[in-house]
Parts: structure tokens; C-alpha cells; sequence
């Protein structure tokens, strides 16, 4: 097989993926989580005691009540019996009635003190945690939107603020500004002036990534100014990142402030001239009072467990923003309160993609046999969901494939179509919140050096043991984005290194070395390379060691995702040739996935097309790509132009690809197919063989009465072959 | 290398921003704010005479040289490890605060080291086994990192502490029991020392872990959907190893946001000495504040940030050993 470079076309660059960049953040919807539902309930009644707080409050907090203010306690350890002079303490009284916190040793309303505490704490905490965020937005975006110098000494200003233990100066502050304890406007600057730094980094890092946005770079090549761009472009994509550094500074800001407070730097409000009642305050008096030994735990629990609870109440709701911010961590969780209502199990070990629902064996219809030679990878009516119950996409349905030894079956379709979805289902590689809904993969091994299970093995029936005992020594996988495959952290050689001492438990450390240069040189890099880490190869390179790890333990089936996608024309001739002399010398067979329908054709044995998450067409390689016989295969092959012959209009397929949570009913290519008829609109057509060869097509053009387009009804050369014979 | 040394560049600045902001602070705030401070505190009767004349010349209101001259003498008295004298212990501060220190580091290493390792293990366990009941450490956590230390140190005082009213397991008050033990290398001493430690060191341990488990949870949570994750369970690896991957790469931001990390501990474990009374800066910190000894309050602030640039520097060095490309950069 050889590759005929002129036909290869460059596939688009593949893009940032969705989840590198922040969601678009016009309005912060918070995801209605749990978490932050609990977070605003418990952050609710502060909200209300801060505004109301003096006024409901049953009694002054520095009223004392005359009653209780008599009876008085023996110190322990002091009087009689212990030689050390009697020592006394007023009572304060527990919880009662009259006082539903009780009262301090001065005969103060607990409760009363809670209420009023409450809004100079909260105050204290919103004003430190705006101007805080209105300084890290200032050092922040300005360091990371102008860079070059500027960005230096911002950051310098910034990085050294980080450094410096945030308390101690604070205390060091607020002791030197004995009036700060008066002035709750001064003691919140002086917070604010020790807790920016943190925000303003992370704010940098986020702009300096905005900056080179293209929409960004649009508005700059357009002339518009620097402040209209940071304003108009650059804030509103930072909102989700200032909301949660404002209310993670609040926190921050309300602990200080109780604890200098705690400290009695933040003013007494017996002093003149006087604080405000505040939690720290509250903490203060009871621990200088001896409320721990004295047992009197109503006199400081309450400020202590309200400032416990208005930082969880922060937390949470931080944590639906940064779950917002990184959808990643928001996923599994969703999921698994679906899958409990749906009545699955599922364990969050990687690499056990569930299986549930109906899995009764499958029998091999006529429609799903296939032409001669023998199958080493069976996929049997494959279904594949994201989500459970309602919200399920239908992400796969109803696949059939066979893989046969040594051969390349290539799997085409649009971004979207199922065809990764496919492959890495198969395998039970698909991370939740996929679930395979139906089918059956049968593996059929038959090893080439002797080790490994022998026979049929279906992966969808499968344990975890089993699945290892195949998982790369029979069937491999290399994926498109050869830059993240690989381990950043650790060298090419562990990477070999620790495959080989698994699967490969008799060979020595020093044949294991060997064993990994060679494969390295096979694929054509040094085996010095062994030494270096990912980041010092290039991507070519990366893919290239990857291959070389997938073929470590010569599998009999490799998968290969899209392996030249990411990479540039040159490197993708380069690395297919490489894999087709690979293929040739091993004999592997290979499931080959790709959007580039003109270069399977090179390399492929026989091609299925998706659209949709369903298997619409296959045939061998050359006849679908001559006698195309589905409306979208035809749509697919012209929009590559040709390098030869006669210049041609390109026409690309019409409208775009399906949504697969609101798929049209009937076929779900009818919407963009020229030949779309009734029918089309409202039953979806099954694979079905087509008579007199050795392919399958799912398209109502074929069957029954209907008139067959002349585009679709080209002679298939494979067909004629055989006549010829 | 280039890199430490940059950072060192950057906490060597930071150092010197601290030690001036002490310096210049009392000096030039308006309206003579210590004389305040001073008539209220020998109205209370924490300072006396010698403590107003001990105030006055240790921030050198009664000098006749200029304040450039005396922060050129101040610096150059750091430079010799001359923190001043305190007055209040009558005492050079260098050598008070050398001997609080071992308290303060012990108990600050031993629990953070705790803390950091069993957080970072709950974490990647959290991770890894999410969707099982595991997951209640999550709200858990997140109640636990909301409580201030110092609350958290009465609490723990009250339930189990010798000086608390309820189950009186542990000492809750000084470094080692100052009546019965000699300190020196016996073992009734070293007994007691780690007897008084045990509340101390839960307190920071259970107010700090919650952070660690939390931000290596999340770390871990967006590296196993990395590709290179997927890959080491394609290749079959056993679970631990496929764990050890995710986990090798989830550590490297936990490890460069421990600057944040442990200037909230520090903070913390100030607050939680001055509530055991244990011996170490923390504690003193608050009784120099007390007493208006300016002189061991800035020498403390200058050894505390001292402390927590050192354990910054620590994080870079160790950020760079496990990071291959920080390796290569520096």
C-alpha cells in the first residue's frame, strides 16, 4: 500500500477544546447545586440579621442584668483546702427563658450580643473583601493585560504581598493604628491591604490567557482602546474568577477581623473610644473571662460557630462557582444523582465504563454478517448514552462492526458523530457519565506469541481483571491529542518502563530498557530519547512514541483515534507511512478513526461512515469511495477537491451537524439531504446489505420502489471486479 | 536554579518590605498613635514607668538622630542578629526568641506535615472513589475549614482538655507541666512536651487538613480527565499505578499554592498557642502586644515572616525536583 501524497488533505486544526476556556459569563448562572442552595440558606439569616440585627435583638448587648450579677463562683483550685487565696468569679447563667444564650459574667444577653455582632462582622468583611477585589483587579488585569514591564513590577508588588504571612502583619498593623479599633472603615482597609494579593495573581493568569483570545485580538487589531478592550472584553469573561476570589476574600477578611479582634486589637467596645460589637470581640471577652474552664461554653460557641457557619455558607456557594469555572468537577457529581434514581451502580475507578440494560446476546443477523476473512473484533448493536433516565444523550445507537485480523476498518463522520464514543465504548475506556445501554464486543484472540487469553472474550460481560489481561497487550489505543498521552511528569522510558514490568513480569530491568529502544527505533527515534520527558519532544515525536508504546506488547488490534490530526501535513504523511509499513510487518489489525473520509481511502480495507451515533453506511474502502450510495457519504467525499482532473464546484453538505439531544425524527440526516423523501421524514432506516455485494446502507433511497439518484447509483468498482473474475 | 533564585529574589524583597513596614509603622503614623496606647495600657496597669520610657526609646521618639540614621542602625543591627532588647523580659529579643522558637517549629512542622499528608491522601482517595459515601468528607471538610482555629482550640480544650469541664484526657495549658518536670534530655520531661502537644497539634492538624483535601480533590478530579490518565488504564496498569499518575500530576498545584497554605497555618497556629498558653512566638507575640514591648513584637513579626519565606522557598525547591519542565526552565 502506498500513499499518494497529493491527496491528502490537511484536516482543520483542532481547537481549543470547550472546556480550556471559561464559560461565556454575561449573567453568572449559578448551577442549581445542592451546594449552593445550602450555602445561600445559610448564608441567608446572617444577610438579615446584619440589616436587623439592633433591632431585634431582645436587650442591649451592654445592658446588665442586676439580678444575676450577684451570684458569684469559687475559681477552681483557689479557697479552702489549697493554700492559695480564694478566688471569685461571677456566675453568668445558662440558657434560660429570659436569655436564650444565657449571659456572660457581666450579666450581658448572649443573644442580644450574637444580633448586634453580626453586622459590624459582616460589614467588616464586605467592605476588606470589595476593596481587596478592587485592587487585585487593578494589579491583576493591569499586570497581565499590559505585560512587559509593567507585568514585572506588578507582579514583583504582588508576589512579595503573597510572601509575607498575611495575621502577623495585619496584627502588626492594627497594633501600630491603635485608632483602627474604632474605625471599622480603617481596620477593613487595613485587612483589605493583606488579603489582595492572592486574587490578584490568579486574576493575572486568567487575563494574560484572555488576552490572545481572538476576540480580544479582534477588538485590538480594530484600534479600539486599551481601556474600552480590558473593560468591554476582558472583565466580563473574569466574572466567575472575581466572584469567587470576592467571597473567598470575605472569608478571609471576616476571620481576620475576629481574629484581631480575639486578639483585642480590634477595639473594645467598653474602651473609649469604642469598638463595635463583633464576634472576635464576643470570643475575646469570654476567653479573657475564663468562660473554657468555667465551663460557660453559651458565652463563646455561638460567635464562634456563627463565624463557622457563615464560612461554610461562603465555601459552598465558592464551590458552585468553581464548578462553573471548571465543569469537570461539576460532571460526575450530577450524574451520580441520576444514576442512584435510575438504580445503577456505578464505581468511579476509571476504565469500567457501566454497562447496563438489556445485554441478551445478540445474534449475528444476516444483515450484520459481513464478506470473508476472519473477525478479531466484533461490535454487536452497541448503544452508548451520556446521562442517565431523561436527560440521557443517545450517543451511539444500535452499532454494528466487525474488525477483521489484519486488516484497517476506517470509521468517518463529523466531529460528534459517536465514532470516539464507538471505539473507546468497545473497550470500556469512556469516562461517566457515559453508559453503554445495549450490545456486545467480542474480542476473538487468538495471541501471537502464545501469553494472554485465548477465545472469546465479550468486554462488555468483562471484570476488571479480564478487561487488564487484554487492555493493551491485545488491543491498544493511541489517541489525537499525542501531547496529553503522555505522562508530563515522568521520562519515555518509565512510561515503557512500567508497562513492560507489568505485563512483561519475566523480562529484566536491564532487557526491559532494550526492549523499550527498540521499540523507540522502530518507530524511527533515538533510543537516547528514553531519557527525556514529554515536553522535550516535539509532537511529531510525542505521536511517534506513542505508537511505539501502543505496539510494546504487539496487540493484535490497535485503535487509533485521529493519531495525525493534531499534527502538521508533513508529520501526518510521515506518520502514516510509518504505520502502514508497521501494519504490514505485525499484521495488526487496525479500527481506524477519522473526519478525513480522502485519507482512509489510502490505508483502509473497508470504511464505515456515522452520522448521528449511527453506523449509515460500509463498504470496502475503494467502493464507497467511488460508488458512494448514501446522500451524506457523497456529501463527505465532495468536499475534498480533487488534485487531479478537472477543476470542480466544490459544494459542502448543507446546514450542520445534528444535535444529538434534539435529533429530527425519521433519518436524522433528512433536514440536509437533497433526496429527502416522505418516508425519510418519519422511520429511520436500518443497515441493511445492499443486494449483490458486500456492503451496508441505511438510506430509504435504497430499498423499496424509490428512485435511485444517478450521484448515488455510480458503478462500484468493487463489483465489477468480481464480475470481471 | 534560576528559577529558586528568583523566587529568592522575590521573599528577600518581601523580607525587606517587613522589616521596613515594622520599622517605619510606629514612626511616622500621625498623632503620636502610641501615646495613646500607652496611657490606656498603664491605666489597666500593664505598663508602668519603665515600660513608658522602655516604649519611648525603643521607638526612638526621644533620639536626636534623624529617621534615616535610625533605620540605617536598625537594619544594620538585624544584620548582626541584634533584635533590641525587650524590656519586659529585660532580655536581648534575639536570644527570647530562639528560645521560643523550637516550640513553634516543632509543633508547626509536625502538624503540617501531618496535615499534608494524610489531606493529600484523603484527597486523591475522595477523587478517585467519587459517587461512594466518601463523598461525605466533602461537606464535612468544608465545615471544618470554616472553623478558626482559635475556635476550634476552645472547643477541642473543652471537650478534651485537663483545664476544659468534660472528659479531661489531655493537658490543655503551657508547653510541658512547668511544676512537676525539669526540662532537659529526661524522659519525664520529653513525655510531658509531647503530652502538651497532643491538643495543640490536633487543633492545626483538624483546622488545616480540610484545605489540603479539598484542593487536592480538585486538583485530582480535572487531572484523571487528562488523556495521559485514560492511557495508563488503556495500558492496564494496576489501579494504584493508574491513581499514582493522576496523583503525581495533581500534586504539582497543591504544591506551588502552599505559600497561601502556610501563611494561613502560621496565622492559625498563633491564635491556637495564645489559647494553650504554649511557649512558642505565637503565644508571646500576644503577651508582647500586651505589655507594649515593641521591641520583641517587630522581632517577632521579622522571624515569623523569616519562618514562612523559609517554608515558601522549601515549596519551590521541592515544586522543582518533582515538575520536569519547572526542572528545565530553572
Amino acid at each position: 500500500m502506498t500513499i499518494d501524497s497529493t491527496t491528502l488533505t490537511q484536516a482543520p486544526v483542532a481547537g481549543p477544546t470547550p472546556e480550556a476556556l471559561l464559560p461565556k459569563a454575561g449573567v453568572l448562572r449559578l448551577p442549581r447545586s445542592p451546594k449552593v442552595i445550602a450555602g445561600l440558606v445559610l448564608l441567608a439569616p446572617f444577610a438579615v440579621v446584619a440589616v436587623i440585627g439592633q433591632w431585634i435583638s431582645p436587650y442591649s448587648p451592654n445592658a446588665t442584668d442586676p439580678q444575676n450579677w450577684v451570684q458569684h463562683v469559687l475559681v477552681p483550685g483557689t479557697g479552702p483546702g489549697t493554700g492559695i487565696a480564694p478566688n471569685y468569679y461571677p456566675l453568668p447563667l445558662g440558657p434560660s427563658a429570659a436569655h436564650w444564650l444565657g449571659t456572660t459574667v457581666f450579666a450581658q444577653d448572649v443573644l442580644s450580643q450574637v444580633l448586634v455582632s453580626t453586622q459590624a462582622t459582616m460589614f467588616v468583611g464586605l467592605l476588606a473583601a470589595a476593596i481587596a477585589t478592587v485592587l487585585s483587579i487593578l494589579f491583576g488585569v493591569s499586570a497581565g493585560y499590559f505585560g512587559g514591564n509593567t507585568d514585572e513590577v506588578l507582579s514583583l508588588i504582588s508576589n512579595v504581598f503573597l510572601a509575607i504571612p498575611g495575621l502577623p502583619l495585619l496584627i502588626v498593623l492594627a497594633d501600630y493604628v491603635p485608632t483602627a479599633g474604632s474605625s471599622i472603615l480603617l481596620v477593613a482597609f487595613i485587612i483589605a491591604v493583606t488579603a489582595w494579593a492572592y486574587s490578584s495573581r490568579v486574576l493575572r493568569a486568567q487575563t494574560l490567557s484572555l488576552r490572545n483570545r481572538d476576540f480580544v485580538e479582534a477588538s485590538r487589531v480594530t484600534g479600539e482602546a486599551r481601556f474600552r478592550i480590558i473593560l468591554a472584553e476582558i472583565l466580563p469573561n473574569l466574572v466567575p474568577i472575581v466572584a469567587a476570589s470576592f467571597l473567598f476574600t470575605t472569608l478571609y477578611a471576616i476571620y481576620a477581623y475576629v481574629a484581631i479582634s480575639f486578639l483585642g486589637l480590634g477595639g473594645s467596645p467598653t474602651s473609649s473610644p469604642a469598638g463595635l460589637w463583633n464576634w472576635g470581640e464576643m470570643l475575646r471577652e469570654g476567653f479573657a473571662n475564663n468562660a473554657i474552664r468555667g465551663g460557660w461554653w453559651w458565652w463563646w460557641a455561638p460567635p464562634g460557630l456563627c463565624v463557622a457557619l457563615l464560612g461554610t455558607g461562603l465555601a459552598l456557594v465558592n464551590f458552585g462557582i468553581d464548578e462553573f469555572i471548571n465543569p469537570r468537577l461539576r460532571a460526575a457529581g450530577l450524574t451520580r444523582r441520576a444514576a442512584k434514581k435510575a438504580g445503577i451502580r456505578t464505581r468511579a475507578t476509571l476504565g469500567m465504563t457501566p454497562v447496563v440494560g438489556n445485554r441478551a446476546a445478540v445474534p449475528a443477523l444476516a444483515a450484520r454478517s459481513q464478506s470473508s476473512g476472519e473477525a478479531v473484533l466484533e461490535i454487536r448493536g452497541l448503544s452508548v448514552d451520556y446521562g442517565y433516565g431523561d436527560e440521557a444523550v443517545h450517543a451511539v445507537v444500535d452499532c454494528d462492526l466487525v474488525l477483521r485480523r489484519g486488516k484497517v476498518l476506517g470509521l468517518a463522520g463529523e466531529s460528534g458523530s459517536g465514532k470516539t464514543t464507538l471505539a473507546l465504548a468497545a473497550i470500556r475506556l469512556l469516562r461517566s457519565p457515559a453508559v453503554i445501554t445495549g450490545g456486545q464486543v467480542l474480542f476473538h484472540s487468538r495471541p501471537v506469541g502464545g501469553d494472554g487469553p485465548s477465545g472469546t472474550i465479550d468486554m462488555l460481560a468483562s471484570d476488571e481483571e479480564e478487561l487488564r489481561s487484554v487492555r493493551w497487550s491485545e488491543i491498544s489505543v493511541v489517541l489525537q491529542s499525542s501531547m496529553n498521552a503522555l505522562n508530563p511528569v515522568i521520562s519515555i522510558g518509565a512510561q515503557f518502563d512500567d508497562l513492560l514490568r507489568v505485563h512483561r513480569p519475566q523480562l529484566s530491568r536491564p532487557a526491559r530498557l532494550e526492549r523499550s529502544g527498540e521499540l523507540l527505533d522502530m518507530v524511527g527515534i533515538n533510543a537516547d530519547r528514553l531519557r527525556s520527558h514529554p515536553h522535550e519532544l516535539s509532537g511529531g515525536m510525542r505521536q511517534r512514541a506513542m505508537i511505539a508504546l501502543a505496539l510494546a506488547l504487539e496487540p493484535q488490534v490497535m485503535i487509533l483515534d485521529e493519531p495525525t490530526t493534531a499534527l502538521d501535513v508533513v508529520t501526518q504523511r510521515e506518520i502514516l507511512e510509518e504505520l502502514i509499513g508497521l501494519r504490514d510487518r505485525l499484521g495488526f489489525a487496525a479500527l481506524f478513526i477519522t473526519h478525513d473520509l480522502s485519507l482512509l481511502v489510502e490505508i483502509a480495507d473497508e470504511i464505515a461512515v456515522m452520522y448521528a451515533g449511527r453506523v449509515m453506511e460500509r463498504a470496502p474502502a475503494a467502493s464507497l469511495f467511488k460508488a458512494p450510495r448514501l446522500p451524506y457519504t457523497h456529501g463527505l467525499i465532495h468536499c475534498f477537491p480533487p488534485m487531479h482532473g478537472k477543476r470542480e464546484r466544490m459544494q459542502g453538505i448543507p446546514g450542520s451537524p445534528p444535535d444529538l439531544k434534539d435529533l429530527p425524527q425519521g433519518c436524522a440526516f433528512h433536514p440536509r439531504c437533497e433526496w429527502a423523501m416522505d418516508q425519510c421524514r418519519h422511520d429511520v432506516p436500518q443497515l441493511e446489505p445492499l443486494n449483490g455485494s458486500a456492503r451496508a446502507v441505511a438510506c430509504w433511497l435504497h430499498t423499496g420502489a424509490a428512485k435511485v439518484p444517478a450521484e448515488l447509483a455510480r458503478p462500484d468498482p468493487g463489483v465489477a471486479e468480481a464480475h470481471a473474475r | 536554579m534560576r528559577a529558586v533564585l528568583r523566587r529568592l529574589g522575590v521573599y528577600l524583597l518581601a523580607a525587606w518590605v517587613a522589616i521596613t513596614v515594622s520599622f517605619l509603622l510606629p514612626r511616622v503614623v500621625p498623632g503620636n498613635p502610641v501615646a495613646g496606647a500607652v496611657a490606656r495600657a498603664s491605666q489597666s496597669g500593664n505598663c508602668n514607668a519603665q515600660c513608658i520610657i522602655a516604649v519611648e526609646e525603643q521607638l526612638g521618639f526621644n533620639a536626636h538622630t534623624s529617621l534615616w540614621d535610625q533605620y540605617v542602625q536598625y537594619l544594620g543591627n538585624l544584620a548582626h542578629g541584634n533584635l533590641g532588647q525587650s524590656w519586659s523580659e529585660n532580655a536581648p529579643v534575639s536570644s527570647l526568641i530562639i528560645s521560643y522558637l523550637p516550640w513553634t517549629l516543632g509543633l508547626l512542622v509536625v502538624a503540617t506535615t501531618i496535615s499534608f499528608f494524610a489531606g493529600t491522601t484523603l484527597g486523591i482517595w475522595m477523587a478517585w472513589r467519587r459517587g461512594t459515601w466518601f463523598e461525605w468528607v466533602l461537606p464535612t471538610a468544608t465545615f471544618f475549614q470554616a472553623l478558626p482555629y482559635f475556635f476550634l482550640a476552645l472547643v477541642l480544650v473543652l471537650i478534651f482538655g485537663q483545664t476544659g469541664t468534660m472528659l479531661k484526657w489531655f493537658p490543655s495549658l503551657f508547653g510541658y507541666d512547668i511544676y512537676v518536670v525539669t526540662p532537659g534530655w529526661n524522659w519525664p520531661y520529653i513525655n510531658s512536651v509531647i503530652g502538651h502537644a497532643i491538643l495543640p497539634a490536633a487543633t492545626v492538624i483538624l483546622a488545616s487538613i480540610a484545605g489540603f483535601i479539598l484542593s487536592m480533590r480538585n486538583q485530582m478530579v480535572t487531572t484523571m480527565d487528562e488523556d495521559f490518565v485514560l492511557v495508563a488504564a488503556a495500558k492496564g496498569l494496576p489501579t494504584r499505578t493508574v491513581v499514582w499518575y493522576a496523583a503525581r500530576n495533581a500534586l504539582l498545584p497543591v504544591v506551588s499554592n502552599f505559600t497561601i497554605a502556610i501563611s494561613l497555618v502560621v496565622a492559625g497556629q498563633i491564635l491556637v498557642e495564645i489559647v494553650f498558653n504554649y511557649p512558642g512566638i505565637g503565644f508571646h507575640l500576644f503577651d508582647a502586644l500586651a505589655k507594649l514591648d515593641y521591641s520583641l513584637v517587630q522581632g517577632i513579626f521579622v522571624v515569623i515572616t523569616l519562618v514562612v519565606l523559609g517554608a515558601n522557598l522549601l515549596a519551590d525547591v521541592v515544586y522543582v525536583l518533582i515538575d520536569p519542565r519547572a526542572r528545565q526552565a530553572a
